[in-house]
């Protein structure tokens, strides 16, 4: 196992590679990584991809004039303020009231990120103890769209975003009264909104999940990040591991088991049609050699009925095989490999002594999972997730009573973010609903007959309707099944 | 290594765990001249040798079972020694997933505690990986360090260190650290934040996530990343919840409805029975039941009673059929018959709050390669 190859994920920004754009807005874009081509991030401006090649992922930009980019600190000045806040836009429709235009080339411009960041710390504003002033007459910005068209134009490149805001503070009649922490929420909300930054991070299974999540949740089955992970860690994912797996997330799931695995172990992908769906892997940047050698797919119909399945092959002698046409000799050959490649995927699935099964399938369970434990190995974790509470509800019920799961458990895993501000940390008003649940059980061997050899339980006999009957029986054997 | 890679055939020398139930697993290491006591009664391990991982075995007088698991870090968490509040499977997977750790990482922890979560990054880290875990309390530390040797752990991806990570650093003598990922569970991690910079990755985006039951800590911990330079600090809670499937009769109005009306009838047939074994053998009730039984002789008596005893049996109303929700009988849930719906609920008993997780990263250096 040790000789095979290994991989690890790429640290540097390279031709070819994949990237996932994160922008102040917190909006994902994923790229593709092609010499020459530039990248459209639409009123973050426009940026040439070989200007970030040889930079470790994880970079933050800036977007200057003519494509250029300038690596920086980060894509928000988080010491002004590091919370993520879900409040209404407020400052946008202030941004619409009057005009009041200020001469343009009244703003500094620094010219390094400190210089900016003590730019914004000095920004020569008050702040009030509370917000007994504030009134909301949706007149208080007395910047207009115009104004801020006009500034874009006339502000340089990457600057734009810093000229605009001080802009708008210094036109914003109320900012002093504002509180201290307001004006933090609001200059994070004008950088959001204005700064010509982002950053690139490596295409990674949390990413891509992210990704989904905002693009189309229904695409993952709704999967949370905690459920991903719980997924991975209850299904005991390492190098090395043969795993079993029924994923209807597009490959997102084989992905997140390829970054765990490392270019060590096998994954059986068991699908329901003539191929498998993995989408999601075609934003991934593992090797194809590699891809090929951990990840097998075979369908249900040639998992449950190998021997109708396999194919049969019919060999040329090497004298019929200088008698053909060498086209027919080519399609000999492939038909041969094909034949071949699948009969080993079978015998492959066939020897069983999976290392752990992970479900993320619509297919029912309570029929499903018994036809899949055989092909498990003793003392391994059977992990199954489902968006809704129900079909697992069932499934936990059916394995109460299979003395081939032990411990079967039903858990789900909820994340609450906080507004992340000294002083004001509380929980944020909103947050995601969803995110699925898990079932976990553990392939056992019961011992044989094990209610015959011991005394399992206490037996009562009651004659109800004129017939003995044993009630209250008590199997001591499935002690282990109560949750 | 038992926590790391596949067997599966116990041999002597393993660690195994013994299953007893889902409270009590015993880690043993085999060895074919001891016997494991338990209450399911006495296991030799001569008896378990050659037995595949997951095998459900008697007890030597042949009644109690156990099972025999392969021990993953999982199962650790659940049966291990508490020597410290540990961190749970919901948490402990959030955060490896969102540090994104994964084979080959390079992970630093302190304090170890009772080295659940180090059970778990070690095998994520596997052994192309590193796990460098700190632990500033003497016993805990000699403890640690004691299992992750038994469990094949030490050393490769392991490596513990006696110290006080906020007053004396990270740094091990020669060795580069270099860590992709930090994980700080410490009363006070604000003042082991300043030491993080000289052991960390400069090539890659690190991430670190800090567990702290208080707010004040949350709080304090936050400026500390502040000042520091590291950025995106998010704060979360993670909630595990654990459901209990079971089955439920329905049980129908229109039964309970039918069940009443059944009552009834078979009352009026009784007092109708009653009046007509009256009529027919021409007495009245008082002469059944007298007012004043004081001046009955023994004789009148024993006749009265064998009177009242044939009348009960010749009123007698046939037992009834109609039993929908099957009362007085002991109904195994689930069973046919009966109509049952699947529900479920959270267990008694939750963890409300575990720890607030402090999230930050930090970019790479800007130098371009």
């Amino acid at each position: 196992m040790s000789e095979e190859p290994q991989y690890s994920i790429p640290t540097v920004i390279q031709h070819g590679l994949h990237a996932i754009i994160r922008m102040p807005s917190e909006a994902k874009k994923i790229i593709t990584l092609e010499k020459g081509k530039s990248i459209n991030l639409g009123k973050f401006g426009i940026f040439d991809i070989d200007e970030i090649i040889g930079y470790p992922y994880g970079q933050t930009f800036e977007v200057l004039d003519n494509h250029k980019v300038r690596a920086i600190g980060a894509t928000i000045y988080d010491t002004i303020d590091p919370a993520g806040d879900n409040e209404q836009e407020e400052g946008a429709e202030e941004a619409e009231a009057t005009p009041a235009p200020e001469s343009a080339n009244a703003t500094p411009i620094p010219e390094t990120l400190s210089e900016k960041i003590d730019y914004l710390k000095k920004l020569d504003v008050q702040s009030s103890s509370d917000n007994r002033n504030i009134v909301d007459i949706g007149t208080a910005q007395s910047l207009s769209m115009e104004d801020i068209e006009e500034l874009k134009k006339t502000a340089s490149g990457a600057n734009v975003g810093e000229a605009i805001i001080d802009k708008l503070i210094k036109s914003h009649e109320t900012f002093h009264q504002k509180t201290k922490q307001s004006q933090e929420k609001y200059l994070r909300r004008k950088q959001q909104k204005f700064l010509r930054r982002f950053t690139v991070e490596y295409v990674s299974s949390s990413n891509l999940l992210q990704y989904f999540i905002e693009k189309d949740a229904s695409k993952v089955l709704d999967m949370s990040l905690q459920s991903m992970g719980m997924l991975l860690t209850l299904g005991n994912i390492q190098p090395g591991g043969r795993y079993l797996v029924v994923d209807e997330t597009g490959g997102l799931i084989v992905a997140a088991m390829l970054e765990r695995m490392q270019g060590r172990g096998e994954i059986m992908v068991l699908h329901e049609n003539e191929h498998p769906n993995h989408s999601v892997l075609t934003h991934t940047d593992y090797p194809q050699a590699m891809l090929d050698r951990m990840v097998k797919s075979i369908n249900i119909l040639q998992f449950f009925e190998p021997e109708e399945e396999r194919v049969q092959f019919q060999e040329y002698t090497p004298e019929q095989l200088k008698e053909l046409k060498s086209n027919k000799r080519t399609h000999y050959y492939r038909r041969k490999q094909n034949a071949e490649q699948i009969n080993a995927v079978i015998d492959n699935a066939v020897s069983g002594n999976f290392h752990a099964a992970i479900l993320a399938t619509t297919l029912h369970l309570n029929t499903f999972l018994p036809k899949l434990i055989p092909s498990l190995g003793g003392s391994r974790p059977i992990v199954a997730y489902s968006q809704f509470k129900e079909p697992l509800v069932s499934l936990q019920i059916q394995s109460l009573s299979d003395l081939n799961l032990l411990a079967p458990t039903l858990q789900e895993s909820r994340c609450r973010p906080y507004q992340t501000i000294p002083g004001r940390l509380h929980p944020l008003m909103t947050m995601r609903g969803g995110g699925g649940f898990l079932y976990s059980a553990l392939k056992v061997f019961p011992l044989e007959k094990v209610q015959a050899v011991g005394r399992t339980g206490v037996k009562k006999q009651k004659i109800v309707n004129g017939e003995a009957k044993v009630v209250g029986e008590k199997n001591k054997q499935k002690e282990t099944t109560e949750i | 290594m038992s926590f790391l890679g596949y067997k599966d055939i116990i041999e002597e020398g393993d660690l195994i765990l013994a299953y007893l139930n889902r409270d009590t697993m015993k880690p043993i290491v085999i060895n074919a001249t001891e016997t494991l006591n338990t209450r399911f009664g006495s296991f030799s391990h001569l008896s378990m040798i050659g037995k595949k991982y997951g095998t459900q075995i008697a007890s030597d007088k042949g009644y109690g079972y156990i099972h025999l698991l392969q021990p993953t870090a999982e199962l650790w968490t659940l049966s291990l020694p508490h020597r410290t509040q540990i961190v749970y499977t919901p948490d402990s997977s959030y955060i490896t997933q969102r540090l994104g750790i994964t084979s080959g990482s390079r992970v630093i922890e302190a304090g170890t505690g009772s080295a659940s979560f180090s059970h778990s990054l070690a095998r994520t880290v596997s052994d192309k990986g590193k796990l460098f875990t700190f632990e500033f309390h003497k016993p805990r530390f000699e403890e640690a360090k004691r299992e992750f040797e038994e469990h094949g752990i030490l050393g490769v991806p392991v490596t513990i260190n006696h110290r006080d990570v906020c007053n004396d650093g990270f740094e091990i003598e020669d060795v580069e650290l270099n860590a992709t990922a930090i994980f700080l569970d410490l009363p006070s991690p604000w003042t082991a934040i300043p030491n993080l910079p000289k052991v960390i990755s400069s090539d890659e985006r690190v991430g670190i996530c800090c567990f702290s039951p208080c707010i004040e800590q949350v709080d304090l911990t936050i400026k500390a990343l502040q000042e520091h330079g590291w950025t995106s600090i998010e704060m979360v809670e993670i909630q595990g919840r654990r459901w209990e499937a079971k089955q439920v009769m329905v049980r129908e109005a229109d039964d309970a409805i039918e069940r009443l009306k059944d009552v009834k009838r078979r009352k009026l047939e009784g007092i109708e029975k009653k009046r007509k074994y009256y009529s027919d053998n021409g007495i009245k009730k008082e002469d059944l039941v007298p007012e004043n039984t004081d001046a009955e002789t023994e004789e009148q008596k024993s006749q009265r009673m064998k009177l009242l005893e044939d009348e009960q049996e010749k009123t007698k109303v046939s037992k009834t059929e109609f039993n929908p929700f099957g009362r007085g009988l002991r109904i195994k849930e689930g069973e046919e018959g009966y109509s049952w719906v699947k529900v479920s609920k959270n267990e008694g008993e939750i963890k409300s709050h575990t720890s607030y997780l402090t999230f930050a990263y930090k970019q790479p250096a800007f130098v371009k390669k």
